[in-house]
């Protein structure tokens, strides 16, 4: 499978950086073609701009800005997500990538008003992520980056395409080894993906 | 009371543009002292950089903080109100990456040396508001777990007095709205700051 792996964060010697090359290196082990996609790497822009805005709707150009990540996106059979989690939610190049990039005609089709779905070509999807909150104060704030992953990124990709959830919680009191059971079970879940 | 309104929206001449005057003119009206910060205007950049992360789990002040003012500007309010369109179920990144920058540790909240812990620190905010325009239906919001309003209601909500009071008004189906929708919604935000 051809699998797009996004990855945000600043630190590349970071856990966050680790596992993401953890993703890319028991995925490509394991047979599929890897498109590594690192938005700090590659200088990824997350603020949407007023000219974008105004061309939101119009298919004709709203790609345009973001034409290649449109491409990758929609050449990808598979969709892993890695990064942490700031504040309850995803970081901003993240969230940015996902307001400039997810356009009408790309992840969804507004019909009458309504959206329907459009990355159907998309039969996988990981998360791979880490919070400083402990689960119970994750479970308190109604974790919304999970729910953002396992319902809105579900509904817009193939019906009954597998979703997997990995979360490291209370990262600041983590100790090594479960920082590297956490790696290895990441591992193993790509190598089997 | 001192109310911070953040307003995030790329587009001057926007309905969201308009919602943000009638939030200022109305909080105003209702006898606080508004400050007002626009996000676009500021071309506040989102996206925390390398030396920033760095240093984060250890940062205890505001002063470490790459826009010190508007640390000042949320130390100093009593209240705040977000106002900004949903994208994605969710603020926009812009909008996110000012709660990643400038709600670090040392300002929202302290992390202790020992145990790692996480403290709230602003506790002096009485008053929660959320202001917001979403494409979707209510239904369909609430069925995908409306993850933009949990992330300040819930999550932001922790960090602020306990007993803080706080609201949610959303104009939604926004892609079909009327002018008798975006006028009645305006009322709505009118009726709602004047209790604030």
């Amino acid at each position: 499978m051809r699998v797009l792996v996004l990855h945000a964060h600043p630190v590349a010697e970071s856990f966050n950086g680790a596992l993401f090359r953890q993703i890319c290196e028991s995925l490509t082990k394991a047979g599929h073609e890897v498109d590594a996609c690192d938005l700090y790497e590659e200088g990824f822009d997350p603020v949407l701009t007023k000219q974008e805005r105004l061309d939101y709707h119009d298919l004709a150009k709203n790609t345009v800005p973001v034409q290649s990540h449109v491409d990758r996106l929609m050449k990808a059979d598979a969709l892993v997500l890695s990064h942490p989690v700031w504040n309850f939610g995803m970081p901003a190049i993240m969230k940015g990538y996902i307001d400039r990039v997810f356009l009408p005609g790309v992840s969804f089709r507004l019909e009458e008003g309504l959206v329907k779905p459009n990355l159907q070509h998309i039969k996988k999807v990981a998360i791979v992520t880490t919070y400083g909150a402990t689960p119970m104060r994750a479970f308190l704030a109604a974790n919304p980056p999970k729910r953002f992953a396992m319902r809105t990124l579900r509904y817009l990709c193939k019906p009954g395409a597998s979703f997997s959830y990995q979360a490291l919680y209370d990262m600041n009191r983590v100790s090594l080894e479960g920082r590297n059971q956490f790696l290895s079970r990441v591992g193993e879940l790509m190598a089997r993906f | 009371m001192k109310v911070l309104v953040v307003y995030c929206h790329p587009v001057p001449e926007s309905f969201c543009a308009s919602v943000k005057s009638t939030t200022v003119e109305a909080l105003t009206k209702a006898g606080h002292e508004v400050d007002l910060l626009d996000l676009y205007e500021e071309n506040f950049n989102p996206v925390m950089p390398v030396e920033e992360r760095r240093i984060y789990n250890e940062m205890t002040s505001g002063d470490q903080c790459a826009y010190p003012e508007h640390v000042k500007r949320l130390m100093a309010a009593e209240g705040i109100v977000f106002v900004y369109p949903t994208w994605w179920y969710g603020m926009p990144a812009m909008l996110k990456g000012w709660l990643d920058r400038v709600w670090i540790p040392g300002v929202a909240f302290n992390i202790s040396a020992e145990g790692g812990v996480i403290t709230s620190n602003l506790r002096h905010i009485k008053r929660l508001g959320v202001i917001t325009m979403c494409g979707a239906p209510m239904w369909w919001s609430y069925f995908v777990g409306h993850p933009g309003k949990r992330t300040i209601l819930r999550g932001v909500r922790q960090l602020i007095a306990f007993k803080a009071k706080s609201f949610f008004l959303a104009h939604y189906l926004m892609d079909v709205s009327t002018d008798k929708t975006r006028a009645d919604y305006l009322g709505q935000v009118r009726a709602k700051l004047a209790k604030f």
